[in-house]
């Protein structure tokens, strides 16, 4: 089957899991929206799949909390996480949802890792200093009052390139600088990056493939970075071992991203997919998204 | 002396305040106990993980009155991540084992559920340890914990000052809870047995990779309100190569070739903790749990199997958990 017929079978089925409301569950066959598939899923199809998009979008609007934020899934508490920079991946260029957009943005750059604060800084240097990060770096967490982690802060740098020029300020600025120094200080010896921790207790932890591939789609600017450089070649000598669906589609879009060819990875990608029997939503939407790899970058790292 | 009424609602007053602001530091914080009149464990002698860990452990189940005749039972191993020969994880063949045994003796449907705390690709986590293949051999089915439904849930104790957490509708459905523990020495908890496996069951769609909320809120005060919350029915730890060191995932393997089977979480943790050469009552969140959650102290602990024998030199743990070391 060819690479667009087997990315149609994929839309097909996302289509047949989106819930009433219009948005997706993390796992088939449950009935609970959760907000990282339902923006990826919306990204996979595209407002060419009219019907379902617009429902989604809808669905998306309608849940953004007071404060501006989003919610990780619907029924969640209101003050706001990591899935808020997803959403506003998903409404760039959206001139209809440009007030949610706005106060989601505002919200973005008010959430900081806990390190941020002057006494948690200190407190990382002086008493709690077995896992090795320079608390002075500092980007988003997952959800409010915990520490910086890779992957919400490479959401939110990825965000943040959507802030349209008449918004970005000299704030948006200082997040995007720190988020970027934190991702390039937890980088683990010898490259690539994990959830956020690349030594404690003196030992190097492993990298792992999805996470790094987010971090480098964040650092898609930074490619003469030595530890972007060195993440890439990581990155690019892991992905031959038998992996699984979900690192190698992120692994793809970030290869793409640094200009790598990724045409064999997507290629052998298709070839194994099943996509009836791939339970998790987010992981099918994804898989869409690396298949269509020039669209999807475009979307994701806002690149004209 | 005269006492006038006035001095008297003083005095009511001043003893009113006291009792309000010291109730909360006098009343314990959990809501529920646990604690069995006898806790029986029993530790079985495993060489290797191969096929024969079936029949052995299906015979060690037998040694407890297991009501598990038309229940759903939820296995909850230790799937934290993959390293290549690093004893990270519980065993997949010991859970298979397990499976098998739970539905030789009646379950009417067992599954398998983790939310792995490291790893976002959960996928790539059962495929590289080697769970993928065995649980399609066995027809096992798993769910991903990270992303199973949520509801909302009040805790069963207030030792952190969460008012309620989120937890998966798999596991508060399930009607008889195994959490599976690898054995390890862990660097932030001293050790993570079946207790601190519990973390697993915290949601990381909604508190992250790792869920870093839990260790802001307090390890100990954390474990310990999710234990309250979340019954464990029963223990079946991996302690056939555990580890020590800077564990959960940097340590090094050390077998002890045993695994140890338990109808109380305290009284298995207590005795692994012992088998890793440790003093239990020296680990705060098993110290602690021995108030509510079951029972620590040897003498109300029935010891069936293997005889329980402290190595003559105790686990490798970090500089900050030496003294739990027993000397």
């Amino acid at each position: 089957m060819s690479q667009e017929r087997i990315r149609a079978e994929i839309c097909r089925v996302l289509m047949e899991r989106q819930l009433s409301r219009g948005g997706w569950p993390a796992l088939a066959r449950s009935e609970q929206t959760a907000l990282e598939p339902t923006i990826y899923s919306m990204l996979a199809l595209g407002p060419s799949q009219k019907h379902g998009y617009e429902r989604a979008l809808r669905c998306l609007l309608d849940c953004q909390n007071p404060n501006g934020s989003w919610p990780s899934f619907i029924g969640d508490e209101r003050e706001g996480a990591w899935t808020t920079a997803l959403a506003l991946i998903a409404l760039a260029d959206n001139v209809e949802a440009a007030r949610s957009q706005r106060k989601g943005f505002q919200w973005l750059l008010r959430s900081a890792g806990k390190e941020s604060s002057w006494l948690w800084r200190w407190k990382f240097r002086t008493t709690d200093r077995q896992v090795r990060f320079d608390s002075n770096k500092f980007g988003w967490p997952w959800q409010p009052d915990t520490n910086s982690w890779v992957v919400p802060t490479s959401f939110a740098i990825l965000a943040l390139h959507h802030l349209p020029p008449s918004w970005a300020g000299e704030l948006a600025a200082f997040r995007l600088q720190k988020g970027t120094e934190m991702l390039l200080d937890r980088v683990c010896p010898g490259g690539g990056w994990n959830a956020g921790n690349g030594v404690v207790y003196g030992a190097a932890l492993a990298p792992h493939l999805d996470d790094t591939a987010v971090a480098l789609l964040a650092l898609k600017n930074r490619s003469d970075e030595p530890a972007v450089k060195e993440s890439l070649a990581w990155l690019d000598g892991n992905i031959a071992r038998p992996s699984a669906p979900w690192s190698l589609a992120w692994s793809a879009l970030a290869l793409a991203a640094h200009s790598r060819c990724v045409h064999r990875l997507v290629s052998s990608l298709a070839q194994q997919l099943r996509p009836n029997d791939i339970r998790d939503t987010a992981t099918l939407a994804v898989l869409a998204l690396a298949l269509d790899v020039d669209r999807s970058l475009r979307l994701l790292t806002a690149d004209p | 002396m005269t006492i006038s009424r006035r001095d008297l609602l003083i005095a009511g007053t001043a003893l009113a305040a006291g009792v309000s602001v010291s109730a909360p530091f006098l009343r314990p914080p959990y809501r529920i106990d646990r604690r069995r009149v006898r806790s029986r464990v029993a530790l079985l002698r495993v060489e290797d993980y191969s096929r024969p860990i079936d029949e052995l452990l299906f015979l060690g189940l037998r040694q407890f009155p297991l009501r598990v005749q038309g229940k759903t039972v939820l296995l909850k191993p230790n799937l934290v991540d993959y390293l290549p020969g690093n004893a990270i994880n519980t065993h997949p063949r010991l859970v298979v084992a397990a499976a098998e045994a739970f539905r030789r003796l009646g379950a009417r449907n067992v599954v398998v559920g983790e939310g792995a705390g490291h790893q976002r690709d959960t996928q790539l986590v059962l495929s590289e340890s080697g769970y993928e293949h065995d649980l399609r051999q066995y027809g096992i089915s798993f769910v991903d914990l990270n992303r199973d439904e949520l509801v909302r849930v009040e805790l069963g104790a207030s030792y952190t000052d969460f008012e309620h957490l989120w937890l998966p509708r798999t596991v508060l459905r399930s009607d008889f809870i195994v959490s599976m523990p690898k054995v390890k020495a862990h660097h932030w908890s001293g050790v993570t047995l079946s207790l601190k496996n519990m973390f697993g069951v915290v949601p990381g769609n909604k508190y992250g990779w790792p869920k870093n909320i839990l260790h802001w809120r307090g390890i100990l005060e954390s474990i310990l309100d999710i234990c309250a919350t979340v019954p464990i029915h029963f223990v079946i730890a991996d302690a056939v190569i555990a580890m020590e060191g800077n564990g959960p995932l940097n340590g090094s393997p050390r077998a002890l070739w045993t695994v140890v089977l338990a109808d109380d979480p305290v009284a298995a943790d207590a005795t692994c903790a012992r088998l890793m050469g440790f003093e239990p009552e020296r680990i705060p969140h098993i110290h602690e749990a021995a108030r509510f959650l079951g029972n620590s102290s040897p003498g109300l602990i029935d010891q069936a199997g293997e005889g329980l024998r402290r190595p003559e030199v105790p686990f490798q743990v970090v500089p900050e958990f030496q003294h739990i070391r027993a000397t």
